[in-house]
């Protein structure tokens, strides 16, 4: 329910007061690259070229590369050091596709096991959702499912009604977040018509539509189908550009480095897409790429659907924007056979 | 030019000359083109040639296996040629359709002269020496010069020399080595701890995604030397210095197979400016070595042979 | 919803409790099995959890060498000997290369006990027959010797067990127990012997095929290289064992042993979480061929 407002001309004051508590982040173009950063107490010109970040806000929990533990070897041993002190952390400007996303790698991270590096930023972590009204054609948010401008994953959403924004909030953390600054106000019977159209309208500017209809059954039926593989994974060229910019892509390695005797043990983004991701001494079960194409759609399409009840895509359009070569997953998608037989072999 | 290569390409597959014709077909998104991979020759009137073609399909030819007709700009054909001279791939397995080329749209340049981002934009036609960019209603003229890539201004190779067809068409004058190189002279005017502080920051964004390594048809190693793990040479972690480190090995290992073609600088999804290094590469083995990539196939690789005549001053 | 259930877990994660930290352990002894395998016993240096811990046959830990990295190995000892704890280590690269290089006092990490077990409750009263490979012998015996510590609870046992050749073969001290008890029919075989190998030459399968266990009311449990498991599941299909009575360990290469890191996935399941043990009758019907 939309219950407040705050002035875009108070936006400034409204994150101050915030950083006053916790480190607040925004999106910002760093050599021309749009992703979140630290605010640097100065500049909210982001409201106006804001579109989507090219690295995911999963970045924010799951680094590219963080350090798990260090350590030191001397006399008595060896002495390890796990980092500590997560600080209160605000994001600002989470579309409701990656929204959704960290939802999804949220649970992940916390089934079975905790993760400990993940679960410590991720619950120190308010989310303030900004509703999406200028999509990218590569942008399919709305074939996942995904309203652009509702989220459920957020602890505020705010969507812009011209002069002001209108704010939902849906946590307690969202309320109190509010509460810091005298610039939120009410809002008017006015204004909430005025974000209803809004709204409405956004939902129209996602161009790029994909029917998710029975896809995992769809794969399922042609998993063994080396053919049809081969000739969709033909133009791939196994970077890892889709993975790693997926909102939801998670897989993740283990590395230590040591010089002398101080060292540390890292984690950092993997991919499915890299021939030696699951290459063992004696054999690879993903040595040729049509494998690694199919294990890539039939995880965000059909395993995860298996195991959490859900499509893992949210339609962010990352992949289709920044990938080489153009492969176009909505291409693939669309082009599946509606009665797809098995063939044999395996 | 277009019905010329699909009446050719077709023309191949009917005939059984070639198992796959591997070319350019229309994007999904704006101002987009996506390698076209096919056995099918109805499939081939799908091949189009416009400013946006800047894929290297040369890279193609090291993974399919059967006789193949690429489509090859002039920096494409050096790279089969290169890859020939390396004994990676075999003349007679491969039919170049050469086509002539005036040059490629940059669209991070046409994003920053009209402060839009490329979908926004709806238009963009090259006429003439012009490109002429629409935007709603707007339309706004600009030289070539203005958003060809950089590589494009320092193009070496507007027409292929090894082809076995060469599609018919214009080839209009580009070349300004001066604006090729600006990026390079300004790293080059800096003091060497600005310098170093500069590619720090750059290789901070880097995220270890290989795009530059995989689309890169000189990078042909079966296993590159950053997967090894028995010495580990570079981690595989992204930390800048290792980041660092990595391209500029791979700088120096494509030495003399790099052909310019600018493809690691545009799918680099973080921005990194990483011709910077390899044009600089590319013109350092210009200068010692008076050797430019795949000019001629019969050559033996630069790094394979050596002339007594040659410069001695590396070697202490 | 998501976010309350991560406010939930915030008391777990106060008491620091931090699954990829590894525990630390002591290197007591090394034994060389053969030229490129060793087996290591060891224990923890926290005497509370040396006290506590305990696993179950089939279980894998992740081991690390610090500086150089951590890999998965099943643990080889059995639980009914919980004095200390064995894992057998193949030296096929960085990981491995560091743990063989290893003396007697040296410190490593350990995590684990993960992964699914043996079913031992299923077993009980059942013939068994064990059919091992290699290196593949390690978890396996970790569960022969379960068994046989509690000897009464299970039928008619057969071993059948081969190698590349006599000096691969692993766990020596134990087949020659194994071939002196009278309540077990033990069947070594190497693929081709040496000058001095006087016992049985030709492939595990074939031996499998000759021993011709019955398969009525029995289990077999499988463990080796991928070439032998293939050729051994239509034997015994041959002997006339249902898909669910055949019991096998999948390997995938594996990280976090956890479930998190994606990489040991085939089809929907980790080989870490959802295994490694799978009975054939769940492999048939698996949703992927990568295995």
């Amino acid at each position: 329910m939309i219950t407040k407002k705050v002035s875009k001309k108070d936006i400034r004051k409204l994150l101050t007061a915030w950083n006053q508590e916790c480190n607040v982040i925004v999106p910002s173009r760093v050599d021309g690259v749009v992703g979140m950063a630290a605010w640097d107490n100065q500049d909210i010109s982001f409201l106006d070229w804001y579109r989507n970040t090219v690295i995911p806000p999963k970045s924010c929990f799951l680094p590219k590369s963080e350090v798990m533990m260090s350590f030191k070897k001397n006399e008595n041993g060896l002495k390890l050091e796990v980092p500590t002190g997560e600080h209160w952390q605000v994001i600002f400007g989470v579309r409701p596709c990656d929204a959704r996303a960290n939802a999804i790698i949220d649970h992940v991270f916390a089934v079975t096991y905790d993760d400990y590096y993940y679960i410590s930023k991720r619950r120190n972590t308010l989310l303030v959702g900004l509703s999406c009204t200028n999509p990218y054609d590569s942008c399919f948010c709305t074939s996942s499912n995904i309203d652009p401008t509702e989220s459920e994953y957020v602890d505020l959403m705010f969507t812009d009604i011209g002069d002001d924004f209108v704010i939902e909030d849906f946590t307690g953390g969202g309320k109190a977040l509010l509460n810091m600054s005298n610039t939120v106000k009410k809002v008017t019977r006015a204004d909430i018509d005025k974000a209803k159209e809004v709204k409405a309208a956004a939902v129209g500017q996602v161009k790029k539509t994909v029917d998710m209809e029975d896809v995992d059954r769809k794969l399922r039926s042609l998993f063994n189908d080396r053919d049809y593989w081969e000739r969709i994974s033909a133009k791939c060229i196994s970077c890892g550009i889709c993975t790693f910019l997926c909102p939801t892509c998670f897989c993740f390695d283990i590395n230590d480095e040591m010089i002398r005797k101080e060292g540390a043990r890292y984690r950092g983004w993997d991919s499915c897409s890299f021939r030696s991701y699951t290459k063992m001494p004696m054999e690879n079960p993903r040595e040729e790429k049509w494998r690694r194409v199919r294990q890539r759609v039939c995880h965000k399409f059909e395993f995860f659907p298996m195991n959490l009840g859900i499509n893992a895509c949210v339609g962010c359009g990352r992949c289709i924007r920044l990938c080489p070569v153009n492969w176009d997953i909505t291409q693939v998608i669309a082009g599946l056979p509606v009665e797809a037989g098995v063939k044999s072999g395996k | 030019m277009e019905k010329e290569l699909r009446d050719q390409a077709a023309k191949l597959l009917e005939e059984g000359t070639v198992d796959f014709i591997v070319g350019f077909a229309a994007g999904t998104l704006k101002h987009t083109t996506t390698p076209l991979i096919t056995g099918d020759k109805d499939a081939t009137s799908s091949l189009v040639i416009n400013p946006f073609i800047s894929n290297n399909l040369a890279t193609y030819a090291l993974e399919i296996s059967g006789r193949l007709g690429i489509v090859a700009k002039g920096c494409d054909s050096r790279s089969i040629v290169s890859l020939i001279q390396d004994k990676q791939i075999t003349r007679q397995d491969i039919v170049i359709l050469g086509i002539p080329c005036s040059g490629l749209i940059d669209l991070k340049k046409v994003e920053k002269l009209s402060g839009k981002e490329r979908d926004e934009i709806d238009d963009i036609a090259v006429v003439e020496d012009k490109v002429v960019i629409t935007i709603g209603s707007e339309k706004r003229e600009v030289t070539a010069a203005t958003v060809l890539f950089d590589h494009c201004l320092g193009c070496e190779l507007q027409i292929p020399q090894e082809y076995d067809f060469l599609i018919q068409g214009p080839a209009n004058e580009i070349r300004d080595n001066e604006a090729s190189r600006e990026k390079i002279q300004e790293l080059k005017q800096m003091f060497p701890d600005q310098r170093w502080a500069y590619w720090k920051q750059q290789f901070s964004r880097c995220i270890r995604c290989y795009a530059c390594r995989q689309v890169c048809p000189a990078c042909f190693c079966e296993r590159c030397f950053v997967e090894e793990s028995q010495p580990r040479w570079v981690s595989p972690v992204s930390l800048w210095q290792d980041n660092l480190i990595f391209q500029a090995v791979r700088a120096i290992h494509v030495a003399g197979r790099c052909t310019d073609c600018g493809e690691c600088e545009r799918v680099c999804p973080v921005d990194i400016p990483l011709r910077s290094l390899s044009k600089e590469m590319y013109d350092l083995v210009g200068e010692m070595f008076d050797y430019k990539t795949g000019m001629n196939a019969g050559a033996p690789p630069l790094m394979t042979a050596y002339e007594l005549t040659e410069v001695e001053s590396l070697i202490r | 919803m998501i976010i309350t259930q991560i406010k939930q877990r915030r008391k777990e994660l106060d008491r620091g409790k931090n699954v990829y930290v590894p525990h630390m352990v002591l290197v007591d002894k090394i034994i060389e099995e053969t030229p490129t395998v060793r087996t290591i016993h060891f224990h923890f240096k926290d005497t509370e959890l040396n006290n506590e811990f305990t696993f179950e046959s089939g279980q894998f830990a992740e081991l690390s060498v610090f500086g150089v990295g951590e890999a998965t190995f099943c643990i080889s000892s059995s639980p009914t000997r919980n004095d200390h704890w064995e894992c057998g280590i193949n030296r096929v690269g960085l990981v491995t290369a560091a743990l063989h290089r290893l003396g007697v006092g040296a410190e490593i990490g350990f995590r684990g006990p993960y992964g699914n077990h043996f079913p031992l409750d299923m077993m009980a009263g059942k013939k068994l027959v064990f059919v091992g490979g290699g290196i593949g012998l390690a978890p396996l015996r970790s569960l022969i010797w379960n068994v046989l510590d509690n000897r009464d609870k299970y039928d008619k046992i057969d071993i059948v067990y081969g190698a590349r050749s006599p000096g691969d073969l692993c766990f020596k001290y134990d087949l020659d127990t194994w071939e002196a008890d009278q309540s077990l029919n033990t069947v070594i075989t190497v693929d081709k012997g040496d000058a001095k190998w006087k016992g049985r030459e030709g492939f595990v399968s074939e031996a499998l095929m000759d021993a011709a266990p019955s398969s009525r009311n029995a289990v077999a449990v499988v463990c080796g290289p991928p070439v032998m498991i293939r050729s051994t599941f239509p034997v015994l299909e041959q002997l006339g064992f249902m898909p669910d009575q055949v019991i096998t360990t999948l390997e995938k290469r594996m990280k976090c042993g956890i479930g998190k890191c994606g990489r040991c996935n085939i089809g929907n399941l980790y080989v870490c979480r959802d295994g490694p043990v799978f009975s054939y009758a769940q492999i048939k019907d698996f949703v992927s061929d990568e295995y």
